[in-house]
C-alpha cells in the first residue's frame, strides 16, 4: 500500500459506498447524498439569523447516529454530513450580513461593514457573488493546504514527540487557546479551568468516582454532548433571547432598495479582487492552522490587511473601504472562509480542534467509533491497510466534493436564501433549544441529561455576560481526558519522574512556549488601546 | 467592540466587574484545591501502588484549579482595568431566572404529564394501567413531551414577546408535532423525553 493506493481507496469510500440510489445507471453512494444535503442545510443554516453551523450538526448528529448506527461505516456519510454544513453555513453567513446588516456569526460581522453599503447602493446580488467568489477561493486554498500538510505534520508528531512532549504539547494547546480566543488571556484561562474542572468530574482511576459528592447523577461524569451542547448552544440561545427581550425592537424596517448597475461578477472584477483574495486567502489558512483561533481573527486580519492595500492602491472616485467597496467583502470572505479546512489541520493531525465545528467532527469521530483523530490516523502501512488513514483520504474526497458544489450550485442557492430574515428570532430560538435538549434526551435517555445541558447553559450565559469565551471550555472539556491519560503514561514511562515535562528538551520548549503565550498577550492586553 | 453594558441597573459598577470575577474564581479554585479536592477525591496527587509510584485522580482537578487560580489572579492583577469591561444588570439575573424556571417547570411537566395521566385514567376506569409499560406506545409516549414542550415554546416566546397569544400555541403545538415526527416517527429505536428513564 503506498500513498496513492491510499488516495484512491478515499476516493472509493465517498463513492462507492453503501448505495442509496441509481441515476442514469450510475450508483449514487449514500455519502454524496449526505455531503450534498449537508452542504444545502448549512447554507439555509448560515443564512438564517441567530443560527449558524454547530446548531445544525447538533441537533443532526443523534439523528444521523440513530440512522447509520455504530459502525465504521456511519463514519463516512455522518461526516460528510458535517463537513457540507461546515462550509455551506460559511457561505451561508454572509446572505444576512450583506442584505440586512445582521451578522449571524461574528465571523460576518466585517462582511458587514462593505457588504450592507453595497445593498443600500443597490448592489447587493453583486455583493452575494463577490462574497460567495471570494469565500469559496479562499476555502478551496484552505483545503489544499490541510491535504498538503496534515499527514507530513502528523508524522513529524509521530517521529519527534513521546508521551512528555505530547503532554507538553496539549499544555501549550490549552494555554494557546487560552491566550488567543476572545482578547483577554485571564478570562482564557479561567474558561480552560471550568472546562477541565466540568471533565474531571465523576472520572479518574479509583473506585470512587472523583468530585461526585458521593451522588450517583454525578458519578459517571457529564456526557460529552451535554457539556459542549450546553455551553456553546443553550447558553448562546439564552443570551440572544436576553437581548430580544431587552430590546423587543424598536423595530428597523428594511425598506426595499431597488437595484442599480450590473450585478454580474465580471472577469474584470475577479481581476481586480484576486490580490485581495489571495492575501486574506493565506492569512485565514496560516490562523486556521493554530489550534484555538477563529476565523473572526482572520475576519478582522484580511479585512484590515486588504484595507492598508486598497489605500495604498486606489485611485480617486473609487469606493472607500467601509463605504461599500467589493474589495472589502473580498478580503473579509476569502479571510474566514479559509480557517475552516486549515482548521482540520490540528484535528486530523493532533487530535486538537480549533473550533466549533472541528468540535463536532470530533464529536461524530468519538460517538461512532473506529476513528480516532490523532497522529495514528496518517500511519502509511504498507503490509496491511490502515482504515482511519482512508475514512482521513475519504474526508478530504468529501471536503473537494463540497468545495465543486460550493462552486456550482451555492452561490444560487446562497443568493436564494434573503428570505430566511423573515424568520422570527423569537420563535426560532426555543425551538432549537428543545430540539437541542431533546437531541440530547435520545442519545442519553436519561433525564438527567437535559438538566446537565441546562446547567452548562446558565454556566455558559454567566461566562457570555461578563466576557468570558465559552469556546476555551468546550476545548478543555474535549482535551482534558486525554491531557490526563497522556500524563499518567508519560510519569509512568519515565519511571515515576516528578519533572517530566522539563526533562526533555522539546516538552520544556512548549512549557517555555506555554507560559510565554500567557505573559505575551497580559503585557499586549495591558497596552492602552 | 461589543457593548460594555447590558443596560440597566447593573451589579457592579463600571469597570470592577473583572476585579470581582477575578476575586471570586480565585476563591473558588482555593476552595476547589484546598477543600473539594482533599474530601471528595480518594487518592492523592500522586499514589504509590504496589511500590509504583502513579499519578492520582487529585493531580487533574488541581491542574485545572491552577488554571482557575492564574486567570483569576490574572484578572485582579493586571485586566483590574481592562477598558470594556461588561456589566452584568439585574434585570438580567432577572430575565435568566424566570427563563430558566420555566424551561425548569415545562421539563417537570414533560416528565410526570404522562404518569399522571395513568394514574388519572386508572382512578377513572378502575384500572391497573402501569406508565413505564405504556412508555413506547401511542398515544401515551407522546403525552409528557407534547405538553411539556408545548408548555416551554410557549413559554418562552410569550416571554420574550410579553405576551401570550393564540398564535404563539399553534405555533408551539405545530413545532412540538414537528419534533416528534422527526425523532420519533422515522426510529423504532429512539425514545422521547422522559421515556428513556421512567
Amino acid at each position: 500500500m503506498d500513498t496513492l493506493d491510499y488516495i484512491v481507496l478515499g476516493i472509493a469510500a465517498v463513492f462507492q459506498g453503501p448505495e442509496l440510489f441509481s441515476l442514469f445507471g450510475l450508483p449514487v453512494s449514500v455519502t454524496l447524498v449526505m455531503i450534498v444535503f449537508g452542504f444545502l442545510s448549512g447554507i439555509v443554516v448560515g443564512a438564517t439569523p441567530g443560527l449558524a453551523g454547530p446548531v445544525a450538526m447538533a441537533i443532526a448528529l443523534p439523528i444521523l447516529i440513530s440512522t447509520f448506527g455504530y459502525t465504521p461505516d456511519a463514519l463516512l456519510p455522518v461526516m460528510g454530513f458535517l463537513i457540507g454544513v461546515m462550509k455551506g453555513a460559511t457561505v451561508g453567513g454572509a446572505v444576512p450580513a450583506i442584505l440586512f446588516n445582521t451578522p449571524g456569526t461574528p465571523d460576518a460581522f466585517m462582511t458587514t461593514l462593505d457588504g450592507y453599503p453595497m445593498t443600500r447602493k443597490g448592489q447587493a446580488r453583486k455583493a452575494l457573488r463577490v462574497a460567495h467568489f471570494s469565500s469559496v477561493s479562499g476555502d478551496t486554498f484552505s483545503d489544499v493546504v490541510l491535504i498538503v500538510c496534515a499527514p507530513f505534520l502528523a508524522l513529524l508528531v509521530e517521529g519527534y514527540l513521546d508521551l512528555p512532549e505530547k503532554t507538553a504539547l496539549l499544555i501549550l494547546s490549552l494555554s494557546f487557546i487560552a491566550a488567543v480566543i476572545g482578547g483577554s488571556p485571564a478570562k482564557g484561562l479561567i474558561s480552560v479551568g471550568l472546562g477541565l474542572l466540568a471533565v474531571f468530574i465523576g472520572t479518574g482511576e479509583d473506585f470512587y468516582p472523583r468530585l461526585s459528592f458521593g451522588t450517583e447523577e454525578l458519578s459517571r461524569g457529564f456526557p460529552i454532548a451535554t457539556a459542549i451542547l450546553g455551553i456553546l448552544i443553550v447558553s448562546a440561545v439564552f443570551k440572544e433571547l436576553e437581548e430580544l427581550w431587552r430590546e423587543k425592537r424598536a423595530s428597523g424596517v428594511i425598506a426595499p432598495v431597488a437595484e442599480t448597475g450590473d450585478q454580474r461578477l465580471r472577469f474584470a472584477d475577479i481581476r481586480a479582487l484576486f490580490p485581495y483574495i489571495a492575501r486574506s486567502s493565506v492569512i485565514g489558512t496560516a490562523i486556521g492552522a493554530l489550534p484555538g483561533i477563529g476565523s473572526t481573527l482572520a475576519a478582522t486580519l484580511g479585512y484590515t490587511v486588504g484595507r492598508s492595500r486598497y489605500e495604498k492602491t486606489k485611485t480617486d472616485g473609487d469606493t472607500e473601504f467601509g463605504k461599500g467597496a467589493p474589495e472589502g467583502v473580498a478580503a473579509t470572505e476569502a479571510a474566514n472562509s479559509s480557517v475552516s479546512g486549515a482548521n482540520l489541520i490540528p484535528v486530523l493531525s493532533l487530535g486538537i480542534p480549533g473550533n466549533a465545528a472541528a468540535v463536532f467532527l470530533i464529536l461524530a469521530a468519538e460517538s461512532i467509533g473506529g476513528f480516532n483523530p490523532g497522529p495514528s490516523v496518517f500511519r502509511f502501512t504498507s503490509d496491511t491497510v490502515n482504515p482511519e488513514l482512508v475514512i482521513a483520504f475519504g474526508l478530504f474526497t468529501s471536503m473537494f466534493i463540497a468545495n465543486a458544489l460550493n462552486w456550482t450550485v451555492g452561490g444560487l442557492f446562497m443568493r436564494s436564501m434573503g428570505v430566511m430574515i423573515r424568520v422570527p428570532k423569537q420563535i426560532l430560538l426555543p425551538i432549537v433549544l428543545l430540539l437541542t435538549l431533546t437531541a440530547i434526551y435520545v442519545q442519553e435517555t436519561r433525564m438527567v441529561a437535559i438538566w446537565f445541558t441546562l446547567g452548562f447553559g446558565v454556566v455558559g450565559y454567566f461566562m457570555r455576560s461578563v466576557g468570558i469565551s465559552p469556546l476555551p471550555f468546550v476545548i478543555a472539556f474535549i482535551l482534558g481526558g486525554k491531557l490526563e491519560e497522556t500524563a499518567r503514561q508519560a510519569f509512568a514511562a519515565t519511571g515515576g519522574d516528578p519533572f517530566f515535562l522539563f526533562n526533555h528538551p522539546i516538552a520544556l520548549v512548549f512549557m517555555v512556549l506555554s507560559a510565554a503565550v500567557i505573559v505575551f498577550t497580559t503585557r499586549k492586553s495591558r497596552e492602552p488601546g | 467592540m461589543g457593548p460594555a453594558t447590558l443596560g440597566g441597573r447593573s451589579i457592579f459598577t463600571g469597570p470592577k466587574t473583572n476585579l470581582i470575577l477575578g476575586l471570586a474564581i480565585t476563591v473558588f479554585a482555593l476552595a476547589l484545591v484546598f477543600v473539594w479536592i482533599p474530601l471528595d477525591t480518594d487518592t492523592g496527587l500522586v499514589e504509590k501502588v504496589r511500590r509504583q509510584v502513579t499519578i492520582g485522580d487529585s493531580l487533574a482537578p488541581t491542574v485545572a484549579g491552577l488554571f482557575l487560580l492564574i486567570g483569576g489572579g490574572l484578572l485582579m492583577l493586571f485586566e483590574r482595568n481592562a477598558p470594556d469591561q461588561r456589566e452584568l444588570a439585574i434585570s438580567s439575573l432577572g430575565f435568566i431566572g424566570v427563563l430558566v424556571a420555566l424551561i425548569a417547570l415545562s421539563l417537570l411537566v414533560m416528565r410526570f404529564t404522562g404518569p399522571a395521566l395513568v394514574a388519572v385514567v386508572n382512578m377513572a376506569f378502575d384500572s391497573s394501567l402501569e406508565y413505564r409499560l405504556l412508555r413506547d406506545s401511542v398515544p401515551w409516549k407522546y403525552a409528557g413531551y407534547f405538553i411539556g414542550g408545548t408548555v416551554l415554546l410557549t413559554g418562552m416566546i410569550s416571554l420574550v414577546e410579553g405576551r401570550v397569544g393564540r398564535r404563539t400555541v399553534l405555533i408551539a403545538v405545530a413545532a412540538v408535532i414537528v419534533l416528534i415526527a422527526i425523532y420519533d416517527l422515522p426510529f423504532d429505536d429512539l425514545l422521547l423525553p422522559p421515556n428513556g428513564d421512567v
